[in-house]
């Protein structure tokens, strides 16, 4: 798979996207679909844009790639004007996704990934190694190759279809709702794949959904939209979630959607953080050095006894002596399961006396311990990429807590 | 004892009497009995008689429904691009179609004169509708999000034409075909009024309303050519759309 990524890289690359004052008016109506619609993409990004249906997104979206033509105003590719193109040529240049995936029911699999591939007048064994690379890295099993659409299931269609858009590996891709047809769990299977995948291949994409939880989850930047293409705010998912440039942004937003989304979780599911393990009789000194560990991040140690079994937290004061006692100062507190949701859990912690609820799998282990952190980071999940830049460190994690504590 | 049997429009329209082919050769046994439906002993010696209508009779059905398909067709593309023309090219050849056949053969007959050309343009005109209707219909049926990702792809107007909708269509148009098929080889039985030969020929003859031998052989082989000729455009139709039977067997 990395093979496949690396000449992906090489071949691709991404171009900027750039709309200038785009504007679409529909026959005589005199208020425009899109009005004046300035917005700058920069090539590698996901942009998302989001709105109330009938806001304009998929409009704007489409004039990309001339599926609608322009009425006023330039969109430019990689600094290019879409208008000096030849339409049927710019979109074999331009990925394009659709909800309803639009897959060629009369072809096989890898002939409908070589559609463009053979538009350009690849050869053969050309288009039958790309497709095999690309059904290897998107999935689904390259052995359904020359199997019909009919025959595979919604969420494969939906691999295929974005196979399809990567096939000549285009610098600009356009989805509408590529995720939207597909049942909830896959759908957020597929959006992680697809952002592992994005994360190799850096192409810059427009990305139009109705949902802000996906378009907060999949967006570098997003664009929330009003009527006629009207974009509100234009941010990072972070600013928008924390600085709403307005009272409709804020209601697109909304206060609860966060707590939904917990519910879709389970604690399993998330990274938890690590606790010193501490048996009756063992020297403290072990144990101090261990809390002291960078990678532990729960800063207390769980006492457990001969079969790992926690019974309780060891304060300063049990740690102050030579060896670990046979009790812990501290009680254990409620134990969470890893099949337990995130919401439920919450409420555990938040009622509960201990800051890091332990979880047991299903064998009674425990498999790491939960955190107001760790929810907070789950919650603001997009905005870890502000952490990678360096630029703040996860900035709603307590305000965002105790705001949930308070709906709580 | 032969006489012409129909009388009215037809034997007053003049040359009535040629229609009818006078049935020569003596009296069998079964023949003379009344209400006898099928003479084996007559069929077995005058078999070969029905040869040369047989092949007028496909060759008619061909050609016809070529020149029809042609023609319905053309009809069809231009109305798919051109949408107004839909309307009227539905409405003309549904006019043709609701002409009865055999005042279609005689209406003809002063303008084109007696022969197979005469009797291939009416039963073309009748396969028009037939063929129109399904090609659009099989147009029509295309699922938009094919056509619409065709286009988001960069595949011109003719290659979605030609690649993607027209494919889409096939069961369609050969369905289509394959009716129009079945139903020519039916009305051009009645070809012989324009005195094209065919099957006709064995049909209407004078002394078959109490003789009805050659009627059951001439309706038995259209029966079989109709069927004939249905089963290869089923076959056709098969091979040509795999992705059919991928989907039916993924409903079941």
């Amino acid at each position: 798979m990395p093979a496949a990524v690396a000449s992906d890289k090489s071949r691709g690359g991404a171009s900027s996207v750039s709309f200038q004052g785009a504007t679409k008016r529909y026959g005589h109506s005199s208020t425009p679909a899109v009005d004046h619609l300035d917005l700058e993409v920069e090539a590698g990004e996901i942009c998302v844009l989001v709105g109330p249906s009938g806001c304009g997104k998929t409009t704007s979206m489409r004039m990309v790639n001339r599926m609608v033509e322009l009425t006023e105003g330039d969109i430019l590719i990689g600094g290019e004007s879409v208008k000096k193109r030849d339409a049927a040529k710019l979109r074999r240049e331009i990925g394009y996704v659709i909800q309803q995936i639009g897959l060629f029911p009369h072809r096989t699999i890898s002939q409908n990934i070589g559609t463009v591939p053979a538009l350009l007048g690849w050869d053969k064994d050309r288009i039958r190694a790309r497709t095999i690379e690309l059904l290897d890295l998107i999935g689904p099993d390259p052995e359904l190759a020359d199997r019909f659409p009919v025959q595979l299931s919604g969420g494969q269609q939906q691999r295929v279809g974005v196979a399809r858009a990567l096939a000549v590996d285009p610098p600009v891709m356009l989805m509408d709702e590529p995720f939207g047809a597909v049942d909830p769990i896959n759908r957020e299977r597929l959006q992680n794949e697809f952002l592992r995948l994005q994360a190799e291949i850096k192409k810059t994409i427009l990305f139009v959904t109705h949902d802000i939880d996906e378009a907060i989850k999949m967006g570098d930047r997003i664009a929330i939209m009003k009527q006629h293409g009207r974009v509100e705010q234009y941010a990072t998912p972070a600013e928008i979630l924390m600085t709403p440039a307005n009272e409709f942004v804020e209601d697109f937003v909304g206060a609860d959607r966060a707590l939904k989304r917990l519910s879709l979780m389970r604690v399993g599911d998330i990274d938890l953080w690590r606790a010193p393990n501490a048996h009756p009789g063992q020297p403290t000194a072990e144990v101090r050095a261990e809390l002291a560990d960078p990678q532990v991040e729960v800063p207390y140690a769980l006492l457990v006894d001969a079969d790992e079994r926690p019974l309780g937290w060891l304060s300063q004061r049990d740690l102050a002596g030579d060896t670990i006692p046979d009790r812990a100062d501290a009680p254990l507190g409620p134990v969470l399961d890893t099949g337990d949701v995130m919401r439920a859990a919450l409420a555990d912690l938040l009622q509960g006396e201990s800051m890091y609820p332990p979880a047991a799998d299903r064998s009674g282990g425990i498999a790491g311990f939960l955190s107001i952190e760790i929810i907070s980071e789950f919650l603001a999940s997009p905005m870890a990429k502000i952490d990678e830049q360096g630029a703040a460190e996860r900035p709603l994690g307590p305000d965002r807590a105790s705001e949930i504590a308070a709906d709580e | 004892m032969n006489s012409a049997v129909i009388s009215g429009p037809l034997a007053a329209g003049g040359g009535a009497e040629s229609f009818f082919h006078e049935r020569s050769g003596e009296t069998l046994p079964c023949q003379a009995r009344a209400a006898h439906l099928f003479c084996w002993d007559w069929a077995t010696e005058h078999i070969n008689r029905f040869g040369t209508p047989a092949l007028q009779q496909f060759e008619l059905v061909v050609i016809s429904v070529v020149i029809g398909f042609a023609i319905a067709f053309a009809f069809a593309l231009l109305a798919h691009r051109y949408r107004p023309l839909q309307w009227p090219f539905l409405a003309g050849t549904g006019v043709l179609f609701a002409i009865p056949s055999i005042a279609f053969f005689l209406l003809l007959l002063p303008i084109t004169g007696r022969g197979r050309e005469t009797a291939i343009i009416a039963l073309s005109a009748y396969t028009l509708q037939i063929i129109y209707r399904n090609v659009m219909q099989g147009l029509n049926n295309v699922p938009e999000s094919a056509k619409d990702s065709a286009r988001g792809m960069g595949l011109t107007r003719r290659q979605i034409l030609w690649k993607v909708e027209l494919p889409l269509a096939i069961p369609e148009i050969i369905g289509g075909i394959r009716i129009a098929t079945v139903s020519t080889v039916a009305i051009a039985t009645l070809a012989v009024f324009a005195h094209a030969g065919g099957l006709g020929t064995q049909i209407y003859t004078a002394g078959n309303e109490t003789f009805p031998t050659a009627i059951i052989i001439a309706g038995g082989i259209a029966i079989l050519m109709a069927l004939g000729i249905d089963a290869v455009l089923l076959t056709v139709q098969r091979l040509t759309t795999p992705w059919r039977r991928a989907q039916k067997e993924a409903v079941a």
